[in-house]
């Protein structure tokens, strides 16, 4: 008697390598897309702020609400709408992104309107340079 | 001729190392993609907030903010570090307290959020005040 099949002992990393190469590209693409090129407060905060509604502010005076080029007076109605979006509205927060230089008074605005609509908000700030 | 090859040479490919390398990259790119994303101050709003703060049993420290971006602790002229050692000792005498911060509506935000880091250091309450 002789066996007829021999099994392969022998283990294929391929799938693996495929799973972690996956991996491997969200992460490049994310970490690409989470770039902010602003100079932003210093702070010793270690919370990391919520990304789902971002409010960016720029020294020039531009404002933009998740990318998109937004005004102060539009921008309460825009978050609404974004807001009347999501699943999970107990727990959203504005994230305020405002570069060094920008005036307490346009943050103040975006706090008012956190306020108005019930939310939370965050004001995001970089680790400090020692 | 009676010779035979003796050496059998090995056709397959061995993807370890491949891996090694695709892992090592993945690992660099999970943490540089944690590092850029910004950390935060939290804001409590006005009656929405769930915990409860400490009563605070004196008067609360007054902080106001110039235009210029000039400190006035409770009247008079202070800089930062006078503010962070002022904040320290009054922690340690009496416990948690209350910062009430007054800024100017033109002044720059980052000389607001030092404050708010100092409250947020020794855990203390900065209760903003709305310009307008």
């Amino acid at each position: 008697m002789k066996k007829r099949n021999k099994i392969s002992a022998e283990f294929s990393m391929s799938s693996l390598t495929d799973i972690i190469f996956l991996l491997l590209i969200f992460f490049m693409l994310t970490s690409s897309m989470v770039q902010i090129n602003v100079q932003l407060a210093e702070s010793n905060s270690k919370t990391v702020a919520p990304s789902d509604l971002i409010v960016m502010m720029s020294q020039d005076g531009k404002m933009s609400f998740n990318g998109k080029p937004v005004s102060g007076s539009s921008l309460q109605s825009r978050v609404n709408g974004e807001l009347g979006q999501m699943t999970n509205k107990e727990n959203a927060s504005i994230s305020i992104v405002a570069e060094v230089g920008v005036p307490w008074r346009k943050i103040n605005d975006v706090i008012v309107i956190a306020k108005n609509l019930g939310i939370k908000a965050h004001i995001a700030t970089q680790p400090v340079k020692s | 001729m009676g010779l035979k090859k003796r050496t059998k040479v090995n056709a397959q490919f061995n993807m370890s190392s491949l891996t090694d390398i695709i892992f090592l990259l993945l690992i660099f790119f999970m943490l540089t993609s944690s590092m850029v994303v910004p950390n935060a101050l939290n804001l409590r709003m006005p009656g929405k907030s769930k915990t409860i703060t400490n009563q605070p049993k004196y008067l609360p420290t007054e902080i106001k903010i110039t235009r210029k971006g000039n400190y006035y602790l409770n009247g008079s002229k202070a800089s930062l570090l006078g503010i962070e050692k002022a904040v320290r000792k009054t922690v340690r005498e009496r416990g948690k307290f209350s910062l009430v911060v007054i800024p100017d509506d033109n002044v720059a935000n980052e000389r607001v959020v030092a404050i708010l880091d100092i409250a947020y250091r020794y855990q203390i309450d900065a209760i903003m005040t709305d310009p307008k």
